[in-house]
């Protein structure tokens, strides 16, 4: 038997001591009435039956209730010691995901200081690079503005003046066909059948 | 091709010297002279007509036709070059008038060293101008040259010159459109 079971084995004998007792003190108060020593002393006829029950009490106790309740305390005890296991278990397991949970809460503030970083990073990046983009196709604008001005400009100059010229040309043939009399157009047919290059191409 | 060529020049030289030699037999250097400016004139009349320049050689007529039309339509030319058209008109072979005009005025050079220079003005010249002008051909070409002349105002002044294809432009009109090109090439400066 287990130490505990002993202790409450022994503890079960003086319970059932105790009671034993306690019919002698009834039987020793009805014999108060007789006096003397007797008063104080049980009965036997009464006293062995009682003892021998109580002793085969004790015994189907002692063999059949104190096992069954020592199991029972056991039982309790283990299923205690379990849930007392299981709680510490839990406890850790709790912490561990506490650590755990701190840690993902605190990656996922760097994680997400980091994203807001890169984003006002990003931002500024292409809020540069619409800038640069705008100011270069203003350029690009202004450049392309001043080709057509020029271009413009260019044909307008070169309109007038081949106005200019057709104009001068076409005065000058009227002047020469209306001014010049028969004499002058011979002079000038000799003048360049002198100066006129060669037939022969020389 | 080749032999299509050769047989085309043998006929350019067929039809140009025998117009040559039936005009100078006819009437000697004034008749080849005639005969050549009949037939400048001719040419330039048959390539810008051109319902007269397809009658010629229009196939659905036949040869004789061809002969007919164009001895009528050239009735009023000297009798070598209206035979010698009408016969290039029956063999359909009026295309070849051009390469024609050449050989003849290449016969008039061999034959009769002699060449005839067209010139334009736009006054009539008068004789020391025409002097001054074959004085100028015959010392260049080496032979005797008979001027053509001809009046046109379109020109503006000045004189052209041609002859056997080379040509001297010395009019006005040439000068002033040679001046407007000038005038209109020029940028004003403002090119860098």
């Amino acid at each position: 038997m287990k130490p505990r079971a002993r202790k409450t084995a022994m503890l079960a004998g003086a319970c059932a001591s105790a009671l034993a007792l306690c019919p002698t003190l009834a039987f020793a108060s009805e014999g108060e009435e007789t006096g003397g020593i007797s008063a104080i002393l049980p009965d036997m006829l009464e006293f062995v039956p009682m003892l021998v029950a109580f002793i085969i009490l004790w015994i189907i106790l002692a063999k059949f209730g104190w096992p069954m309740f020592a199991g029972m305390l056991e039982k309790r005890e283990n299923t205690i010691r379990e849930a007392l296991k299981q709680s510490e278990d839990a406890k850790i397991e709790s912490e561990r995901v506490l650590a755990e949970y701190k840690k993902q809460l605190a990656d996922a503030k760097a994680e997400a200081a980091k994203v807001v970083a890169d984003a006002r990073e990003t931002g500024e990046a292409v809020r540069q690079s619409i800038q640069e983009k705008a100011q270069a196709d203003a350029a690009d604008m202004i450049e392309k503005a001043r080709t057509t001005i020029a271009a413009e400009k260019k044909a307008a100059m070169a309109e007038l003046q081949a106005s200019i010229a057709d104009t001068s040309v076409d005065v000058a043939a009227k002047l020469i066909g209306n001014d010049l009399t028969e004499g002058e157009h011979r002079a000038i047919i000799e003048r360049y059948v002198k100066e006129a290059g060669s037939f022969n191409g020389d | 091709m080749a032999i299509n060529r050769l047989v085309q020049q043998g006929k350019v030289k067929v039809y140009a010297d025998t117009m040559f030699n039936a005009a100078n037999d006819a009437g000697g250097a004034d008749e080849v002279v005639a005969v050549r400016n009949q037939m400048a004139e001719l040419r330039h009349l048959i390539y810008s007509d051109m319902d007269l320049s397809l009658a010629l050689k229009d196939a659905s007529y036949t040869p004789e036709q061809r002969y007919g039309l164009a001895k009528a339509v050239f009735a009023d030319c000297e009798m070598a070059l209206a035979e010698t058209l009408a016969v290039m008109a029956e063999q359909g072979d009026t295309d070849l008038l051009g390469q024609v005009f050449h050989g003849y005025e290449d016969a008039m050079m061999a034959a009769l060293k002699l060449v005839v220079v067209d010139v334009t003005t736009v006054v009539p010249l008068d004789d020391g101008l025409r002097e001054l002008i074959n004085k100028k051909a015959e010392a260049e070409l080496g032979c005797k040259a008979v001027l053509n002349e001809s009046i046109d105002p379109s020109i503006l002044g000045g004189i052209i010159m041609s002859v056997n294809g080379m040509r001297i432009d010395a009019s006005v009109l040439s000068q002033l459109n040679r001046a407007r090109y000038v005038l209109k090439g020029t940028d004003g400066g403002d090119s860098q």
